[in-house]
């Protein structure tokens, strides 16, 4: 096509006939989305009546008075373009859409609708918004780009490590991530796709916006919509990107010399003799920091075709991303293909399949930092003949973990997943205004985790396999009638059937008693005593595990004069997951907008181009509990099993720890709305601003029974949950000029959680304490009444008893230097009854700030993150401080100002009497960080029939970070994606600092 | 509106057609991999409901930290006075009494092992009414129940006082208050009775692990023994608990193993084990005993170790020689092996925790498994040599008989390596006084998880602790009075239920 152009161009250039005065242009308009020629734009000599119009290839002839003359070329939907002709003759130009356009189209449930059309609440994150960063992971394209989203790094292990929250949690016990819908079809698993195939996310919000997902909406719906070619020839893009990684930065930890001195400190007798001393200060011992950590190199290869013709239009990429981690031995690599392909088939039909392929390799075990960095420092991880030093050289020092570099080097983890997203549509157009849309999905996901623990670390070798295989079919039948014969009445009515369907089984075999590590997993049949469970997910027992839901949705939207809009939609579902009696659900909704900037009192403000209201309410569910939860299911597992003889156990079954609920049912959320957007200045200025109340009621919440009772858990339908908050988006065009280019867009997110009701008069649920068992006997956070969901709870840090408050110390069965902990109830006893909230893990709101600026080939991008008012429980210092069931001495450095009684500090020296559930290990989590800054240079190579473009970039992720917090990073949480349990600081992998460069080229 | 009446068919095809090829979502769980065990209808079924109990027993018994914790009191126990044994030191120093400590570490361990227990229990008890199963395996099973459930009431009563009860057939509410220390006793002894009944006799047993007439019996003896003292101190009990224990003496099954042998790996499950807890090799199912009491530089955890007065008024004697090392293995790790240093050992004065170390839980250590030692000798929840000083006690209580000379003697003169049945002038005694009975109680069953009760029961543990020497690391918060017999209960009880914690919730029985 591009060659029947210049061809043109050429036998225009040949025809080409000078007249005095009067100038012949020529030139093609070309779309600067798919390089299509654009027909139909308006070609008009500035000041005058002079035009034409450009013809179905996108070229134009025109007849100007002079050099001076100045071309306007115009057309809805692009932005208008000026040009001056002076000497040429020939004159192309690429017009770019106009992206603060209302014409702009949005996907949303089950449909598109025109951005001016929308009256419910609704994000759009296109991939125009970070291209120019190199990321790999969704949530980099969402941190920060979205308001009333929240998104988590809370791992820096590659590959890995997110969380996202809509508007807060609405759930206790259910799971609040939110919905993930890639191109119409609900998928499990998120981690694997491929960033750089997505064209755009739309993130719903409100209740208008989510109830059409009804019992699976409630926690907000991301829908993804992967990219597809556009008319014209085949688009090439090469983009290659090469970095390096290394954590933010180090824990304050004692030298060794100081840690022995610790040591003989805290044990008051001289483990470590002066000279042993003497002897560390001059070197000797570990920097366990430099065990662990390492830079770790980076890079991603992302390969994509795209182009299309009227009948169809394909989209086929392959990305290869590669990424070491920080940590030493972890590695991930990801290999992706993906097809879509979209063919019309006759004014009727039209069919379409996207695929996607994927596998995933992480390997390496990784270094427990809780326990190597707490070890012990006076040991060098090598002896002199280059062996480890497997245990401290002075028994019990540090901790009673072995040297925790063995495990990493000798062990063997190798997980493997594949995944196959894969669906296909049919849609058969009855006549223009009534469409039907059927379409199929597969997902599949295959994982294969492999382990093996080396001789050398436990005497015996231990392999362990998981396969898994989880099967997600979705079919959806989608009838839409179009009605707009009338312009002042235009009426859309959607009728869906749809059903899901996911079955999850799996095995695992372990095999231990190996004479050789030569094997490791991949031959069990070595080990002595072999162990086969079947079990659908690694912790679960049950096997297999399906759930499957049937439902029935209607919408309708009604928009009069094009200024008042209306949308109505209710959805029935039915899930497998309660029982009958309890299993459907309704979820209505309704919303209104509407567009004073259409009425004539304000279109005489010349500012203001678009102004809309919108409002609206419903009703959205959460069922996001797992399958069986309602039963009572015996316990088969090696933990109830018993050796009657010594020898061989006995299988045991063992009564549920589960109480039954037959009665379970859907968690409702009711959520309002009120929605503003204003677009001033040709919308050089725009503000989208959402107010939200959402209140959640018959919680799924899981209660948890007293020891005595038998059944630990029971999860019953009570309680209720508000959010309210704003969530605010400001973009501003501020320079637009030929050769600058200065935008930003400001996203802020405010949700105060609040926590209404509990199981009748429970005023504090203790729930959660995923991250570590057998860590705390009293779960470091609370859900409590007229609190957010996730608070910390502990006894309140006053200091230490000074010499000379014996008395009041001795009050409390305490002496100077130990702990002294805010008596509450004053009944001079530090008892449970003292243990308060001493902070809370939730942010007052967060923000993200994203800035454009360009200056002729030059591209500046940077995302600015901020997140203020949350807590972090640093339990890594606590242990460090030498306190917890595992801890023998301090490793801290501000262990080195402990009390004495010469150096009268508030740092506890002693155990005895010292909580770690206290505020002293509360620290202040808010930040500021610059999440990403690329730099760009962009090189155009016109008429070259080989290259079209290619930029060049460097970039830095996590360049600086401002904060308080004295751990890792206030980011990297050991409570992954719980809500119960924000803000903990627990062997957590730090997130990383990296360095990037990268090209991209277009062909 | 009319036009679109004529595409209805085409809809209704396609849409049948998209139905029939994948029919509706069936929107039943798929519950094909659950086992239903609504009915005991065997042998296999019942077997393998009691495997959980006896499970959730050994966890309580599984270390000298597990159940033990709340008995660090005791003048055989103390612990290493820094590192991570906070929590065991609470108890060792008596900083506890008021409600303070109930959210430590490991305190919760027997607390929820002991309902764990007492669940199972109660769901076999009650699924074995309306078993289909042969009589006498419905009969077996529901003693060994009973039996479990009273020793698991039975220590959960010693240890925090007032407990609720449940029992088969109640349906919790989460609403129970605790119940006195009198109806705890009357639903533990109703247990023993039956399951005296029920169970075989100790050469009838299907295995090793499983509990027989002479475990109930011993038991009850033991109940009716502590209902004679603190703090319910009903004298009448006292005939009873000399009677239980002479019905085991007469079985005339049980012996008294050669001191150097008993605790050996080979001396598991001897003729003085009348009921242990099973451990195994072969699914590395571990005792933690030997790596609870061994020191750090005998690659073990300094959980336990003896007190010192509690050491220096020990008899001297084989006993007191198989009992404790006192000179202390010294070993480290290479290549992931334990490996034995030189000198091989050193004498306790110098070594880490300046203490003697325990030998009995010890000397069946494994140091081949690991890097840390290791164990998988049964542990004795009750050896025979208990029997005889429980009858000997009981009987002195009421009015010493020569039997009940005769059983303490036999106790002492295996102590000192003789043969335990023939009489010896230099070792007998033909007189003994109850704190004679109790003191050599307490060095034959030393750091066996019964010292604490003996203690508080007998009302002797103010004097034991004025006794302490004054060299121990770990120094007191207080002596100790009444406040301190009974442990907090756990946190988690208290803030998930309507329980009182103690001092609050404890009355004695009677009030």
């Amino acid at each position: 096509m591009k060659n029947n152009y210049l061809v043109s161009i050429l036998i225009l250039c040949l025809t080409f006939e000078v007249r005095a005065q009067q100038i012949q242009i020529t030139g093609t308009v070309t779309s600067s989305e798919d390089k299509a020629g654009l027909p139909g734009v308006n070609v008009i000599v500035q000041g005058t009546s002079t035009g034409t119009v450009t013809d179905v290839d996108g070229t134009y002839a025109l007849e100007v008075a002079g050099e001076s003359a100045v071309l306007v070329f115009s057309s809805v939907g692009y932005l208008q373009e000026e040009v001056t002709v002076g000497s040429r003759t020939l004159i192309n130009m690429v017009m770019s859409p106009d992206i603060t356009s209302l014409e702009e189209i949005v996907v949303v449930g089950y449909g598109t609708m025109k951005k001016s059309d929308l009256t419910g609440s609704l994000t759009s994150v296109s991939a125009d918004d970070y291209q120019l960063q190199p990321i790999t992971r969704i949530d980099q394209a969402l941190q920060g780009r979205a308001a009333g989203v929240t998104v988590t790094q809370t791992s820096g292990a590659p590959g890995a490590g997110y969380k996202i929250r809509i508007r807060g949690a609405n759930s206790i016990s259910g799971n609040n991530a939110p919905l993930y819908v890639i191109d119409g079809l609900v998928v499990g698993d998120m981690n694997s796709i491929n960033v750089n195939d997505i064209a755009s996310m739309e993130v719903l919000k409100d209740a208008s916006a989510t109830a059409i997902y009804g019992s699976r909406g409630a926690n907000g719906v991301v829908l993804i919509t992967t990219k597809s070619g556009g008319k014209g020839p085949a688009k090439i893009e090469v983009e290659t990107f090469y970095g390096v990684s290394k954590v933010t930065q180090k824990l304050p930890v004692m030298t060794p010399a100081e840690f022995a001195e610790g040591v003989n400190f805290a044990e008051g007798t001289e483990f470590y003799t002066s000279d042993e001393i003497a002897d560390l200060r001059n070197g000797g011992g570990e920097d366990w920091h430099e065990r662990f950590f390492r830079e770790a190199p980076f890079s991603n290869l992302q390969l994509s075709v795209s182009g299309g013709s009227d009948a169809i239009n394909y989209f086929v990429s392959g990305n290869l991303y590669n990424a070491d981690g920080t940590l030493r031995n972890q590695n991930y690599k990801r290999y992706s293909v993906r097809t879509n392909i979209n063919a019309t088939l006759s004014k009727k039909i039209g069919v379409g399949l996207n695929a996607y392929f994927s596998r995933e390799e992480e390997t390496g075990v990784r270094a427990n930092l809780y326990q190597g960095l707490t070890w012990d420092p006076t040991t060098p991880a090598f002896n002199e003949t280059g062996d480890y030093n497997f245990v401290p050289l002075k028994p019990g020092v540090g901790n009673g973990a072995i040297n925790q570099l063995v495990a990493p080097e000798n062990n063997v983890r190798e997980n493997f997943n594949h995944q196959i997203i894969a669906n296909g549509y049919f849609k058969y157009n009855f006549r223009d205004d009534l469409e039907l849309n059927v379409s199929g999905g597969l997902e599949r996901l295959d994982r294969n985790n492999n382990s093996y623990t080396s001789i050398l670390v436990n005497q015996i070798g231990a392999a362990k396999v998981f396969n898994q295989g989880i099967t997600r079919l979705q079919n959806t039948n989608r009838l839409t009638y179009t009605w707009n014969k009338n312009s002042n009445h235009r009426l859309q009515i959607d009728a869906i059937h749809e059903q899901q369907f996911v079955k999850a089984q799996g095995t695992e075999a372990e095999a231990s008693g190996f004479f050789s590590d030569n094997t490791t997993y991949k031959n069990l049949g070595l080990g002595a005593i072999q162990r086969t469970t079947s079990k659908a997910y690694p912790n679960g027992t049950n096997n297999p595990v399906s759930e499957s839901l049937q439902s029935f949705l209607g919408r309708v939207n009604y928009s009069l004069f094009d200024k008042f809009l209306f949308t109505a939609s209710i959805r029935a579902d039915a899930s497998s997951k309660f029982a009958e009696n309890s299993r459907w659900g309704y979820f209505p909704s309704g919303s209104f907008a509407y567009r004073i900037s259409d009425e004539a009192f304000i279109q005489g403000i010349e500012i203001i181009d678009d102004l809309k209201l919108r409002v609206s309410f419903g009703q959205i569910g959460s069922q996001a509990i797992e399958p069986l939860t309602r039963r009572a299911i015996p316990i088969i597992d090696t933990i109830v099993n018993y050796p009657f003889e010594g020898e061989a156990s006995t299988i045991g079954v063992a009564p549920s720890n589960r109480l039954a609920n037959p009665d379970l049912t859907w968690e409702t959320t009711t959520q309002g709305n009120i929605g503003f957007d204003i677009g001033l200045w040709d919308s050089k200025l725009t503000l989208s601003l959402d107010l939200y109340q959402k209140k959640t009621t018959d919680l799924l919440l899981d209660r948890v029974l007293p020891s005595y009772v038998g059944p630990t858990v029971v999860t019953q339908n009570v309680g209720e949950v508000e959010n309210k908050g704003f969530d605010l988006r400001l973009g501003a065009t501020i320079l637009d000029t030929d050769d600058w280019h200065v935008s930003s867009i400001l996203s802020v997110s405010k949700n105060n959680n609040k926590v209404l009701a509990l199981v009748d008069d429970i005023e504090l649920m203790e729930l959660g304490l995923v991250y570590q068992t057998n860590t705390f006997p009293v779960n470091p956070t609370a859900v409590q009444l007229g609190k957010p969901i996730s608070t910390f709870r502990g006894y309140v840090f006053e200091g230490v008893y000074q010499l000379g408050e014996e008395d009041e110390a001795a009050r409390y069965g305490k002496v100077p230097g130990q702990a002294r902990y805010k008596d509450i109830n004053g009944d001079t006893l530090i008892t449970s009854d003292d243990i308060v909230t001493v902070g809370d893990g939730n942010p007052d709101f967060t923000w993200g700030w994203n800035w454009t600026v360009s200056w002729k080939k030059f591209d500046l991008n940077f995302l600015l993150l901020g997140s203020h008012g949350n807590d972090i429980y640093n339990f890594t210092r606590m242990r460090m401080m030498g306190l917890g069931a595992a801890q023998f001495h301090a490793v801290h450095a501000d262990y080195n100002n402990r009390w004495t009684p010469s150096n009268p500090s508030e740092i506890p020296s002693g155990r005895d009497g010292t909580e770690f559930l206290s505020s002293q290990f509360i620290e202040d989590g808010s930040f500021v960080s610059m999440k990403n800054i690329t730099l760009g240079y962009n090189f155009d190579f016109p008429g070259n029939n080989f290259i079209e473009s290619l930029r060049i970039y460097a970039s830095a992720e996590n360049l600086f970070i401002i904060t308080d917090y004295t751990g890792f990073d206030p980011e990297a949480t050991a409570s992954g994606s719980s809500d119960v349990d924000l803000g903990i600081d627990l062997n957590a992998y730090p997130i990383n600092r990296s360095y990037s460069v990268g090209l991209k080229f277009m062909f | 509106m009319k036009n679109i009446i004529k595409y209805i068919p085409k809809i209704v095809l396609i849409i049948v057609l998209a139905f029939l090829s994948h029919a509706c979502a069936d929107l039943e769980e798929d519950v094909s991999g659950v086992l239903s065990i609504e009915n005991l209808s065997g042998e296999g079924d019942i077997t393998a409901a009691l495997a959980p109990i006896y499970r959730g027993m050994l966890e309580a018994y599984q270390h000298p930290h597990a159940a033990g914790v709340p008995t660090y009191g005791a003048d055989d126990r103390t612990t290493w006075w820094a590192g991570n044994k906070a929590p065991l030191r609470v108890f060792d120093r008596f900083d506890y009494g008021s409600g303070e400590s109930s959210d430590i570490n490991w305190l919760p361990r027997g607390w929820d092992a002991y309902w764990k227990v007492i669940y199972y229990s109660n769901t076999l008890i009650e699924g074995l009414k309306t078993s289909t199963a042969p009589e006498d395996i419905v009969k077996i099973a529901d003693g060994e129940a009973r039996f479990l459930r009273a020793l698991a009431y039975f220590n959960l009563v010693r240890t925090h006082g007032n407990m609720p009860i449940l029992l088969d057939g109640d349906v919790p509410t989460g609403e129970e208050q605790r119940a006195t220390v009198l109806q705890n006793y009357g639903h533990i002894e109703s247990d023993l009775l039956i399951a005296e009944e029920n169970l075989p006799s100790p050469d009838a047993v299907k295995s090793v692990g499983q509990a027989s007439l002479a475990a109930a019996k011993t038991l009850l003896a033991d109940l009716y023994l502590t209902w004679g003292g603190w703090p319910v101190k009903d004298n009448s009990k006292l005939t009873l608990a000399a009677q239980k224990a002479k019905e085991v003496i007469d079985l005339n099954y049980f012996e008294l193993m050669p001191i150097d042998e008993l605790w050996l790996l080979s001396g598991q499950n001897s003729g003085e084990s009348v009921f242990s807890i099973q451990f195994s090799e072969v699914e590395n199912l571990q005792n933690g005993w030997p790596a609870g009491t061994s020191f750090h530089e005998a690659r073990g955890w300094s959980d336990m170790y003896p007190e010192l007065q509690f050491f220096n008024d020990f008899p001297e004697g084989p006993r007191k020689d198989a009992t404790f090392y006192t000179d202390i293995p010294q070993r480290g790790v290479a290549a992931g092996k334990i490996f034995t240093k030189d000198p091989p050992t050193i004498p306790w004065q110098q070594s880490q925790r300046q203490h003697p170390m325990y030998k009995k839980f010890a000397t069946s250590e494994n140091l081949t498994v690991g890097n840390r030692t290791a164990g998988y000798r049964a542990f004795e929840v009750i050896r025979y040599a208990e029997v005889l000083l429980i009858y000997a006690e009981a009987q002195a209580r009421i009015g010493e008989t020569p039997e009940s000379i005769e059983a303490l003697n036999q106790v002492k003169r295996r102590a000192m390596g003789l043969p335990y049945l023939s009489p010896d002038g230099a070792t007998d005694v033909t007189t003994a006084t109850v704190n004679e009975i109790l003191d050599e109680k307490g060095w034959e069953l030393a750091g066996e998880y019964k010292r604490w009760f003996d203690l508080t029961r007998s009302e002797t543990l103010e004097e034991i602790a004025a006794k302490r020497d004054p060299n121990e690391n770990v120094t007191l918060v207080r002596q100790p009075t009444k406040a301190q017999y009974i442990a907090p209960i756990p946190f988690q009880a208290i803030s998930t239920s309507k329980l009182v914690q103690n001092p609050e919730g404890f009355s004695v029985a009677g009030e």
